[in-house]
């Protein structure tokens, strides 16, 4: 990238608002190229010794606080998605679940009068929002419980699966595609790449279906579905063993599909960042191949992919919908895949919600963590 | 451009140095075996989609008209990729779903396309308040997983082939639009946008003029990529119940072989063949788009 | 102590490409004694990086080399993987362009210098405690407070960078100090202190110096002995002086000739070319008294991370027509802002005027527009103003395009290139930025401009991203097209030199202030403030080897 050595005040000027003009600051905008835009425009900045030094960073505290702001605006688009799409778009939500089951006249104004839909809209999302802020989501009209405690329920299931799926996605897929750029168009990295394109190409659930009939049905290694034989204690050791090996095939489809993205993005942001003129300087100074990769390629290689893959960890997520349906697993996924066949819309809506928020906050936590492993994004 | 002789000899030239690019991106393209592949791959399965009235009549899904038929029948030379549950054959069922599949997969992704490209240009070209705002909707976009919207949009609209469609479309474009604005700020920084400032030019001169030509490459490349990308959509959808149940499509194939415990009952071929018609599918659009993208930015090849 | 050789050394670099394959350095054989200084100049694309890249084994795997290097006798290629890697930086190191990509953008510059001291510690620095010792050591030597290593490279000016690459150099003791374009990208005075800071170091030591770079005034202030690279081949070899002061070869007088030396009065208003531009009028324009541009009392601030800053404080310009005017300072002084807003790019502080024409700057969009007709502005990079997919017909269209005007199209563009020199213009029309060099780019941006038929031009560092053959040609351009049309041109630029080509008036800026305004030969040859004689004196002088035998 060639930057021409403007004045620096042509790079700073104040039509561009900072936030937008400066890529390299901006999470959502991993490009590595971009990020050197930043470290370009200190340095175009030269002149005498003292007064040129670019400023100082900026107070971890008003980073926080901008990035926090931004999550609160993503949590509340969401609050007011959640309700405006389940109330005001066509079609009423009880009419329409009247068409799927028989309902009488009666039925359909209790109902009605259920789900507050008798009263002005205004008044609906007022109550709305107080319900979201008290923890009260409605009520299940296929479980006939609360949606907030059955959320509750359901919460740490999809937890501990999605949890367990992320690490082992990106732990496979960073190293893999660092190796794999590395060894760039060796066999390795021609067999690592295919394979990931080859997963990349299919539904997550279809994998699931595949491996659930292999080794569940066929094989019958693995359980089929839930997530522990009924009757065991789960933090006894035969019920710790019995839900991992409940856990294997369902982290395994959700694995795969996703560590695949995670590899071609490190390998990409690796290659990129191979061509750069400080591992020239690495390797004068005399370290080995080995060592130009892991202490400098590498670290740097890592920063755009970092936020890339904490993107991506949303639809890690959403894929969780499709296999806990697979599986049977008795996650948040699972409910919403209940909530869709009921269709029971205050479930969904708050499965909807719950799923927003837990990703908005993964997102807010990779942020801050970026801005640690960074040190450029301090000055922001 | 005046009606001089030599300027018209000058739109010769440009037309020739277009056809030479031509030839030089096919030489590149040709050279790529698994586009070529790929290329090959899409054209069989859009033959098919468009000739499947032709290959198998309408009535061979009909389930009234196969009472004869053995149902689960593996895989043989009566039933060459197997029956349903219902005595259908698997391949009128792949025929015909690679109509909807691919269909919803191409208009899913034009919708996506438009939107992505206009907030993208928007987000990265104007500064200020307004640019801000779009920014902020894109971010949103960009964090929260389409599948989890797009599950939200179908489940309160009518089903239908339309609403998938929408529900893909309004809610895939975040990533369109990442590219894209990075794209455009790449070039907003560039001296010729200066240039044209300097010259006079106006916020549409620049951006009709310099910025949409110069996203336009990678959206193409972008779109074949996302293709693919819809089509999975599509096939999610339609597993969890909220595609278009009267008609045929790779996700409603898999989403019947679910109701019927296929993968646990040794049916294999129930969930294997919609399986590899969409990974084919996904897998040759994949390709394709690579190529696109290689040739259109060399610095991207390694990817 | 070691000696470098290079025997017949020729560079292929093998590339799957229809090119086939490149030859980037052919048959060259330089020596460089042990405690000698060789400096090697030439543009981009001379050899020039590829062939010192080779000294430490450092090519990329695609490049063969043919002849010998001998590095204290020793052929490097000989040598196994582990042998090259102890003699880099423990018997040669390199100082690369730091202010570039260089230092790795998420380590502490500190800890940087103390990677090479572990690899290389020589017996001397075999305890972490030891090591930072040195380093801190090191950081005295060039000048660097030692709190600044715990910064990250984007914490630290370009001066500040290049001097973490000089300690880094000189870390291991290395019997060589091989510099790749050390001063390129910083500005005079900085590139001043740098220079002579290395010249010092590397002479109190009796390491030997290899130098490259593109300015040959550079080199000529160090090196005692000078090579000139072109196409990858050596040009001409010998001792600075003779190099620089008599240069044999049609090419080196070339590059020679390109550098202005301030107060020669063969050079004044006469840039040395070998394309000069025609003056076609019998009568040619001098300046006037008709005052075109003016600015009064010119303030403009920024918000930035600092606070509100200005960039440009109550400044006073007038730009008459026929009146080449140059404004000179380094980078941060101002100096683009102040043509922006004279543009009315910028906004502008409250109590600033700016006239054309003797009328106020008009500050609506459409009125704006048609001012812009009569202003326009070259920027700095002729590759960059370009966009990569428009034809050259398409560029100098542009300006009539936006700006409305529909008759003789055709003519108007035709005509504009031939007054940049472009000609004949018809050649030119359908080709691409890419398929020109980069001053027939430069003259296709002039074009781009002179088809509105301004009254003044603004030229940002317009010959600063241009070969240094190519430098001469754009100015007298300029020349020319105040000569020829009577156009005003506004000049902002970074090289004393460059007035002193071209200029009838200049103006020294500092930190947003303009410290000096007057006559060339007036400024130059008497310069009053203080700022102006340093700027003058940190002016890099052919031969002489002024840096070293100054200090």
């Amino acid at each position: 990238m060639s930057t021409p050595t403007h004045d620096p005040h042509s790079g700073d000027r104040p039509d561009r608002g900072t936030d937008t003009a400066t890529p390299g600051t901006d999470p959502t905008n991993p490009s590595p190229a971009s990020a050197k835009g930043t470290a370009d425009t200190a340095e175009t900045n030269p002149a005498a010794v003292d007064m040129d030094e670019p400023p100082a960073g900026g107070s971890f505290a008003r980073y926080f606080l901008r990035k926090l702001g931004g999550a609160a605006t993503s949590m509340i688009l969401v609050i007011v998605l959640g309700f405006f799409a389940f109330r005001m778009l066509p079609g009423d939500p009880v009419l329409k679940i009247a068409k799927e089951r028989p309902m009488s006249p009666a039925q359909i104004a209790e109902l009605r009068s259920q789900y507050g839909l008798d009263k002005p809209v205004i008044v609906q999302f007022w109550d709305y929002l107080v319900g979201i802020v008290t923890g009260d989501l409605g009520e299940s009209y296929v479980y006939r419980k609360s949606v907030s405690s059955l959320i509750g329920e359901y919460l740490g299931p999809t937890l501990l699966l999605t949890g367990t799926a992320a690490v082992i996605a990106i732990a496979l897929g960073l190293w893999l595609g660092q190796l794999s750029a590395w060894r760039r168009n060796s066999l390795f990295d021609k067999l690592a790449s295919s394979t990931s394109l080859i997963f990349w190409s299919v539904p997550t659930f279809w994998l699931g279906l595949i491996l659930l009939m292999i080794f569940g049905g066929t094989l019958q290694w693995l359980p089929t579905g839930g997530m522990i034989t009924p009757g065991l204690d789960p933090w006894s050791p035969a019920g710790i063993i019995d839900v991992i090996t409940h856990l294997i095939l369902p982290v395994v489809s959700l694995v795969a599909v996703v560590y695949a993205q995670f590899l071609m993005i490190m390998r990409a942001s690796l290659l990129e960042e191979m061509s750069e003129d400080y591992l020239t300087t690495a390797r004068a100074k005399g370290l080995t191949e080995d060592e130009v990769r892991r202490r400098h390629a590498v670290p740097n290689a890592l920063l755009p992919t970092v936020t890339v893959v904490f993107l991506h960890i949303g639809g890690l997520v959403a894929g969780a919908v499709t296999v806990e349906a697979v599986f049977s697993w008795p996650g948040l996924g699972k409910l919403t895949f209940e909530a869709i066949r009921g269709p029971d819309l205050p479930l969904l809506q708050g499965t909807f919600v719950v799923f927003s928020a837990i990703i908005i906050v993964m997102n807010l936590a990779a942020d801050i963590v970026y801005r640690f492993l960074d040190p450029r994004v301090r000055r922001a | 451009m005046s009606a001089n002789t030599p300027a018209v000899d000058g739109a010769k030239l440009v037309r020739e140095r277009r056809l030479n690019n031509a030839k030089k991106n096919w030489a590149l393209f040709r050279s790529d075996a698994p586009a070529l592949i790929g290329a090959v791959v899409l054209l069989f399965f859009i033959v098919i989609a468009i000739a499947a009235p032709l290959i198998a009549p309408a009535s061979m899904l009909d389930v009234t008209q196969q009472l004869d038929v053995p149902r689960y029948a593996p895989p043989s030379l009566d039933h060459p990729l197997g029956t349903d549950d219902l005595g259908r054959e698997m391949w009128v069922r792949i025929l015909w779903g690679a109509r909807v599949s691919i269909l919803v997969g191409v208009a899913a992704t034009v919708m996506s396309m438009l939107i992505g490209t206009i907030m993208g240009l928007a987000a990265g070209h104007f500064s200020g308040l307004f640019g801000g705002f779009i920014m902020r909707i894109v971010d949103f976009f960009i964090v929260l997983p389409s599948l989890l919207l797009a599950i939200v949009l179908s489940s309160v609209l009518e089903r239908g082939v339309f609403t998938i469609v929408v529900a893909i479309g309004l809610t895939s474009w975040a990533s369109t639009a990442r590219i894209v604005r990075s794209q455009t700020l790449s070039v907003e920084s560039r001296l010729y946008i200066e240039r044209a400032r300097i010259l006079g030019a106006g916020h549409s001169h620049i951006l009709f003029r310099h910025l949409l030509p110069a996203v336009m490459p990678l959206v193409l490349a972008n779109t074949t990529l996302t293709v693919g990308g819809a089509i999975i959509a599509e096939s999610t959808l339609s597993f969890l119940g909220l595609g278009d149940t009267s008609k045929e499509s790779w996700g409603t194939i898999l989403k019947n072989s679910m109701d019927v415990s296929a993968a646990t009952s040794g049916y294999w071929w129930y969930v294997l063949t919609p399986g590899v018609a969409i990974l084919l599918v996904v897998l040759a659009f994949t390709m394709v788009g690579r190529a696109f993208e290689a040739i259109i930015n060399p610095a991207l090849r390694s990817r | 102590m070691t000696d470098l050789h290079f025997e017949n050394v020729s560079i292929t670099y093998r590339s799957s490409s229809d090119r086939g394959d490149v030859v980037a350095v052919k048959d060259v054989s330089l020596d460089l004694p042990a405690g000698a200084t060789l400096g090697i100049a030439g543009e981009s694309g001379s050899g020039k990086s590829t062939l010192i890249m080779s000294a430490l084994r450092l090519l990329p795997k695609s490049a063969r080399l043919d002849g010998r290097v001998l590095l204290g006798g020793q052929d490097i290629r000989e040598l196994s993987f582990g042998q090259i890697r102890a003699v880099r930086w423990a018997q040669a190191s390199i100082v690369f362009q730091g202010a570039l990509h260089s230092l790795n953008p998420v380590r502490e510059v500190g800890s940087q210098i103390i990677e090479a001291l572990e690899h290389h510690s020589k017996g001397t620095w075999t305890t972490p405690q030891k090591r930072r010792d040195r380093m801190f050591e090191l950081l005295a030597e060039v000048n660097i407070e030692a709190a600044k290593s715990t910064a990250y490279p984007h914490e630290l000016s370009g001066g500040q960078k290049q001097r973490i690459m000089i300690a880094m150099a000189l870390a291991c003791e290395p019997d060589i100090i091989i510099a790749d374009e050390p001063t390129t990208a910083l500005d005079v005075i900085v590139q001043k202190q740098i220079l002579s800071g290395l010249a010092r170091l590397v002479a109190e030591r009796g390491i030997s110096l290899l130098m490259i770079s593109h300015d040959l005034a550079v080199l000529s202030a160090v090196c005692a002995n000078l090579a000139i690279m072109r196409h990858g081949r050596l040009v001409e070899y010998g001792p600075s002086d003779d190099v620089c002061l008599s240069p044999q070869e049609d090419y080196t007088q070339q590059l020679a000739g390109a550098f202005p030396q301030i107060g020669d009065p063969e050079s004044r208003l006469n840039p040395r070319t070998r394309r000069p531009a025609e003056v076609a009028r019998a009568e040619p324009f001098t300046k006037t008294d008709e005052v075109v541009l003016e600015a009064k009392d010119l303030s403009v601030s920024f918000d930035t991370r600092r606070g509100r800053e200005r960039a440009v404080r109550g400044v006073d310009l007038q730009l008459k027509k026929a009146e080449i005017l140059a404004v000179v300072g380094q980078s941060g002084s101002g100096k683009t802002t102040l043509a922006r807003s004279l543009l009315g790019l910028q906004e502008v502080e409250a109590g600033s005027q700016l006239f054309f024409a003797g009328k106020p700057l008009p500050r609506k969009a459409k009125e704006l527009r048609a001012f812009r007709r009569q202003v326009q502005m070259i920027l700095q990079d002729p590759a960059g103003s370009l966009n990569p997919k428009r034809s050259v017909y398409e560029a100098v269209v542009e300006g009539l395009k936006v700006q409305g005007i529909k008759d003789r199209e055709y003519e108007r563009v035709v005509g504009a290139l031939a007054a940049a020199e472009l000609t004949p213009a018809e050649d030119y029309l359908e080709s691409i930025p890419q398929e020109l060099s980069g001053g027939q780019r430069q003259r296709v941006v002039i074009a781009g401009a002179l088809a509105l038929d301004p009254q003044v031009l603004i030229a940002d560092e317009p010959v600063a991203s241009l070969d240094a053959s190519v430098r001469g040609e754009i100015l007298s351009l300029f020349l020319a097209l105040k000569k020829n049309l009577g156009m005003s041109a506004l000049i902002i630029t970074h090289d004393l030199g460059l007035a002193w080509n071209i200029a009838d008036t200049v103006a020294v800026m500092k930190r947003g202030e303009i410290v000096e305004y007057g006559e060339v030969e007036k400024v130059l040859s008497d310069p009053q403030h203080e700022y102006t004689q340093e700027l003058l004196a940190a002016v890099p002088r052919l031969g002489s080897q002024s840096l070293v035998r100054n200090e």
